[in-house]
């Protein structure tokens, strides 16, 4: 504790400051996974804001692995990297784009549960055919 | 008769030897002639002999000469063999040296090859170090994220199911910063409409702080030093989040240490 406020003796942020500000760096960017909260977003005209353009690049510290490993969803991570084009935030404004890259989300989401109940059943079926043969040498 | 005109053929000889003098003097070796001549007119005793004793001290002179040019002619000979003697060893040499410069020019490509890879072995070792966390750390990350059905969704999962790869509309309103702002309710503002009745029902996790906004784990945790005004194109910001994170990472470091 004694070491962060030596480095944070020179700004004018109080410890209580800093960690409310850690706290609610950390929800917002997590809300960045959200795509309709993108097109809120962007409906709303922050996305063409300079200082909320330069704001998303701060927010790139959270890559690190110290500050990553914080992040429940970490999908916010690959959509603040595809924020910093403005290609992407300005073709957010569209309410279709935003359901597509929901559904494309949701349908990556599934990916992994999809994959794991196919393996499953590989491995299920695997076994059957293995326990085949036994059965034929124990009817012999 | 005979001898008259062989007299009369010499003096005619002798005469153009007269006039050949300034050209003896000059030309290539005598002929033959001339001295089969001389020889007949000394033998005959002609009145002409200061003359003749003039062409053979002319003719003695050039022999003189011309034993000289033959033995200076042999020096250079040899001077010429040792030349090509010297001149074969410099060939030699040359090979030798070019031989040498292929060999070294092979061993510094080698080297250069070498020392490349090693220099690409360090730089990925250096990489590899940097980004090296705990095998522990990272079971625990991906354990948090895979039950929360963050990154990969319930197997029971349909549509018309709440749950989200992402903070929903409630999840948003809970938090921190949905308390800070008084957002209007907007069916717009997170789920579709329809969602947002089937998410009356509450999922199974609500806590009052959802562990998305971890503030009991990340006690301690500090965001990067930076200013308050994002208006203004930040040139430096980066490094002071270099060298705020490098702060975090030794005490990061310290603490994974004591947990393991």
């Amino acid at each position: 504790m004694l070491c962060y406020s030596n480095l944070f003796c020179v700004s004018n942020f109080t410890e209580e400051q800093a960690r409310n500000r850690f706290q609610s760096e950390l929800e917002f960017i997590q809300c960045l996974a959200n795509p309709n909260y993108l097109n809120f977003l962007a409906q709303r005209g922050y996305l063409r804001e300079k200082p909320f353009v330069n704001y998303l690049k701060y927010l790139l510290y959270w890559k690190e692995p110290e500050y990553a490993k914080f992040l429940k969803y970490p999908h916010c991570l690959h959509m603040l990297e595809l924020l910093q084009y403005e290609h992407f935030r300005k073709e957010l404004v569209n309410a279709q784009c935003a359901k597509f890259i929901d559904e494309q989300q949701l349908l990556h989401w599934q990916h992994y549960s999809r994959k794991r109940t196919r393996l499953q059943q590989a491995l299920a079926e695997q076994q059957q055919q293995q326990q085949l043969p036994h059965g034929n040498a124990t009817a012999k | 008769m005979a001898v008259r005109l062989s007299l009369a053929s010499t003096w005619r000889a002798a005469r153009p030897s007269k006039e050949m003098l300034p050209h003896t003097m000059t030309d290539p070796p005598p002929n033959r002639e001339l001295i089969e001549m001389l020889a007949l007119s000394r033998s005959q005793k002609l009145p002409q002999g200061g003359e003749d004793t003039q062409i053979l001290e002319l003719l003695v002179q050039r022999d003189r000469e011309f034993q000289e040019l033959m033995r200076v002619a042999q020096e250079q000979g040899k001077v010429h063999q040792e030349m090509q003697v010297l001149e074969k060893e410099v060939e030699k040499r040359d090979c030798d040296i070019q031989q040498l410069q292929k060999q070294l020019k092979e061993a510094e490509h080698i080297l250069a090859t070498a020392v490349y890879q090693a220099k690409e072995k360090l730089k990925s070792i250096d990489k590899a170090r940097k980004g090296s966390i705990s095998s522990e750390e990272i079971i625990k990350y991906a354990h948090r994220i895979s039950a929360s059905n963050a990154v990969c969704a319930p197997l029971n999962w349909v549509p018309g199911d709440p749950r989200r790869p992402y903070p929903t509309d409630l999840e948003m309103r809970s938090g921190m910063l949905g308390h800070m702002s008084n957002l209007p309710t907007n069916g717009v503002n997170g789920h579709l409409p329809g969602d947002a009745l089937a998410a009356g029902r509450l999922p199974d996790v609500l806590t009052p702080q959802y562990p998305w906004q971890s503030s009991d784990v990340s006690v301690g945790m500090l965001p990067p030093h930076h200013g308050n005004d994002f208006g203004l194109e930040p040139p430096g910001h980066n490094k002071e989040n270099e060298d705020d994170v490098e702060a975090m990472s030794t005490d990061s470091s310290s603490s994974s240490s004591d947990s393991d």
